[in-house]
């Protein structure tokens, strides 16, 4: 329970962090620039980096201490020594730092955004501290500045782009949106450039060689960071274009929505760096990695398995055979957090129970694709009922997710809330069928919002990002980096189909790139269908 | 919509993502590259040196070392000195022959603890 909590906090810490920093940077680097027409906006900015600030004092405050409970609960150790701790002068750091920017930013335009820039420090410093740099043996502190850099440079371009969107609905003057606009280009591009060269570095550091990119789950992450990123320089080029030379009172409303899918990505981007912090670096974990011809193996195209074995072959209890492998000390070889219930290698009957939900659910999603392409294409309007596809894979997921709970296996229903998994398992069901409604109503006319247009590209992308942060293993498990590699496509095609299907709806009328964005996305769902139905365990 | 009512949505909806999908991600933990005994070794008794190497810097401080004997006893072991700071010693003093297991607990600089079992047999020298 606490150490769920712990995580939850932490995602709220790192968000607020990028925000805050992000808004001192643009109130310094970019608007300052503009002081003598900045007025209102300035004032908008820093009450949004004020709230921020005191939001990330909150988040800090709760993590520091749930993490300390958890090291008095687990560990049996006394406060006085938590206090001593690392992390608890991290936090203190962060805090300190981020409380002093809640002040100074509350005397609006009087004071002097500058003064800001310390306590921003303080706040870097604060997550550099807790962050794989300081823990290495070798090299710590010129790692350590590289990651400061890489944090600075994410707060600069993605924090920063909320300001700038803030900025752009606040202004009256075309002119200044524009010179606005140029300058973030300007920042951005140092920006990348930043954490372009800082990613390189640190993937050697971390990686250190090519088999461990696709041989561990660390580097298997960090390939996908680097995919993602390209994502986001393909946006931000096209921003870049229209703000060099499209024209003035063309650019706005396409800048806003580009800004709005880099966001959207951007936060897909950090979270999946957070889940890289989570996982020991490839370059120290150098056994059981996977071998090129294992995942060749595997990923080479077979016939996908359209029969179920029957529901006897499974094992009876699962709940009982994972505390059988745990106190058989299965576990004893690895490393594992507290709380961490230890790995029971699959059946082959599991195996080809899974195989056959991904194959099934596989050729729904293929259905789902084609037929979107069709309505899109051929104006069918029949096509235009694919959404409703989404119900018979909520139904099967439900049926066939878990089954040893209810209502196919012998665990009753209640079961579902105590087992993460599942209950994670029935929350997509029900999302998905949230999904089909909702989706179905935009596809033929009967949504009177346009809000909810947009319930479909956020959920989507949402189930991108969640592929990429799920938990991970302390060890080298091959058959848990086998699955990964297996899934990562998955994720970053739902990423893409998400933002590309957002900006198709979001950008105005006149973007002619709104056209290919429409076929774009059907495409990436039928591929994710093609994918699954490849999805092997064995 | 008001521009402060946009980006209060905006941030509800950068917040709740960031929040939701954070929930899975955890932190950096420690992670046994080297031990001695190693695992499933054998060792001679009755005085035995233990040393386990992390892949990063520990706080041993905050750090513990339990025996479990073969009788199903444990015994917290007292540390020695930190050198190189990516590992913790101790010395397990009168073992008699058996199977023992050596449980480890480690904080990382962020404050996450991970922990291990290294099983090990004490034969007569």
């Amino acid at each position: 329970m606490f150490g769920f909590l712990s995580v939850l906090l932490r995602g709220a810490t790192l968000t607020f962090q990028t925000l805050t920093v992000g808004g001192i940077l643009f109130l310094v680097l970019v608007l300052r620039s503009a002081a003598s027409e900045a007025g209102d906006t300035k004032i908008s900015c820093l009450r949004w980096t004020r709230r921020f600030a005191l939001a990330l004092v909150v988040a800090q405050s709760f993590y520091l201490l749930a993490t300390a409970l958890i090291l008095m609960q687990s560990a049996e150790i006394g406060l006085a020594d938590v206090i001593g701790a690392n992390f608890v002068f991290a936090g203190a750091l962060g805090i300190a730092g981020s409380l002093t920017i809640g002040i100074l930013s509350g005397f609006g335009q009087n004071g002097s955004e500058r003064a800001l820039l310390l306590p921003a420090a303080a706040i870097i410093a604060s997550s550099v501290l807790t962050s794989h740099a300081m823990a290495r043996l070798e090299y710590r502190f010129p790692l350590a500045l590289v990651t400061a850099l890489h944090q600075l440079a994410t707060a600069a371009w993605l924090g920063g782009l909320p300001f700038l969107l803030m900025a752009i609905r606040c202004a009256s003057a075309p002119e200044f949106v524009r010179r606005l606009s140029v300058r973030f280009s300007q920042l951005a591009l140092v920006s990348v450039a930043v954490l372009a060269s800082g990613g390189v570095i640190l993937s050697f550091a971390y990686v250190g060689s090519v088999s461990a990119i696709y041989g561990t789950s660390y580097g298997a992450m960090v390939a996908t960071k680097a995919i993602l990123f390209a994502l986001l320089l393909s946006l931000g080029a096209l921003n870049f274009q229209l703000v060099r030379w499209g024209g003035t009172s063309s650019i706005l409303g396409s800048l806003r929505r580009f800004g709005e899918a880099e966001i959207g990505i951007g936060i897909t981007v950090i979270l999946s760096a957070a889940s890289l912090t989570s996982l020991p670096p490839a370059v120290d974990l150098v056994q059981d990695r996977v071998s090129a011809p294992e995942i060749y193996a595997r990923m080479t195209p077979r016939s996908p398995r359209l029969s179920s074995p029957a529901m006897k072959d499974l094992p009876e209890d699962v709940y009982a055979a994972q505390r059988k492998a745990f106190e058989m000390s299965s576990l004893s070889s690895e490393s594992y957090v507290p709380g961490q219930s230890g790995t029971r290698p699959n059946t082959p009957a599991e195996k080809a129970w899974s195989e056959y939900n991904h194959h099934w659910a596989g050729l729904i999603v293929l259905f789902i694709g084609l037929f979107a392409l069709l309505a899109q294409v051929g104006k069918i309007s029949l096509a235009r009922n694919w959404p409703l596809l989404f119900l018979g894979l909520s139904a099967f997921l439900f049926l066939r997710s878990d089954p040893e709970v209810w209502p196919l296996g012998p665990n009753g229903f209640w079961v579902t809330f105590a087992d993460p998994e599942v209950l994670l398992h029935r929350i997509f069901a029900a999302l998905v069928i949230a999904l089909a409604v909702f989706e179905w109503r935009v596809q033929t006319g009967r949504a009177a919002s346009p809000n909810i247009r947009l319930a479909f590209p956020v959920l989507i992308a949402v189930s991108g990002a969640l592929l990429l942060t799920h938990s991970h293993s302390l060890g080298n498990i091959k058959e848990e980096v086998l699955a990964e590699l297996s899934h990562i496509p998955l994720a970053i095609l739902a990423v893409m189909a998400g933002w590309s299907r957002w900006l198709e709806l979001r950008l105005p009328e006149e973007n002619h790139r709104r056209v290919w964005l429409a076929r774009l996305w059907p495409v990436c769902i039928s591929l994710i269908g093609i994918f699954l139905l490849n999805y092997r365990e064995m | 919509m008001s521009p402060g009512r946009r980006v209060r949505t905006a941030s509800l909806f950068f917040f709740l993502m960031v929040f939701f999908l954070g929930a899975t991600s955890g932190f950096a933990h420690a992670v046994l590259v080297e031990s001695s005994p190693p695992l499933k070794s054998s060792v001679t008794g009755p005085d035995v040196p233990l040393k386990l190497r992390f892949n990063v810097r520990i706080d041993a401080a905050r750090s513990r070392l339990t025996l479990l004997q073969p009788d199903g006893s444990s015994q917290t072991l007292e540390l020695d000195k930190q050198d190189p700071p990516n590992s913790i010693s101790a010395e397990a003093k009168g073992l008699h022959p058996g199977v023992y297991r050596l449980r480890w607990q480690v904080l990382a600089s962020d404050g996450h603890i991970s922990r291990g079992e290294i099983p090990f047999t004490v034969v007569k020298r």
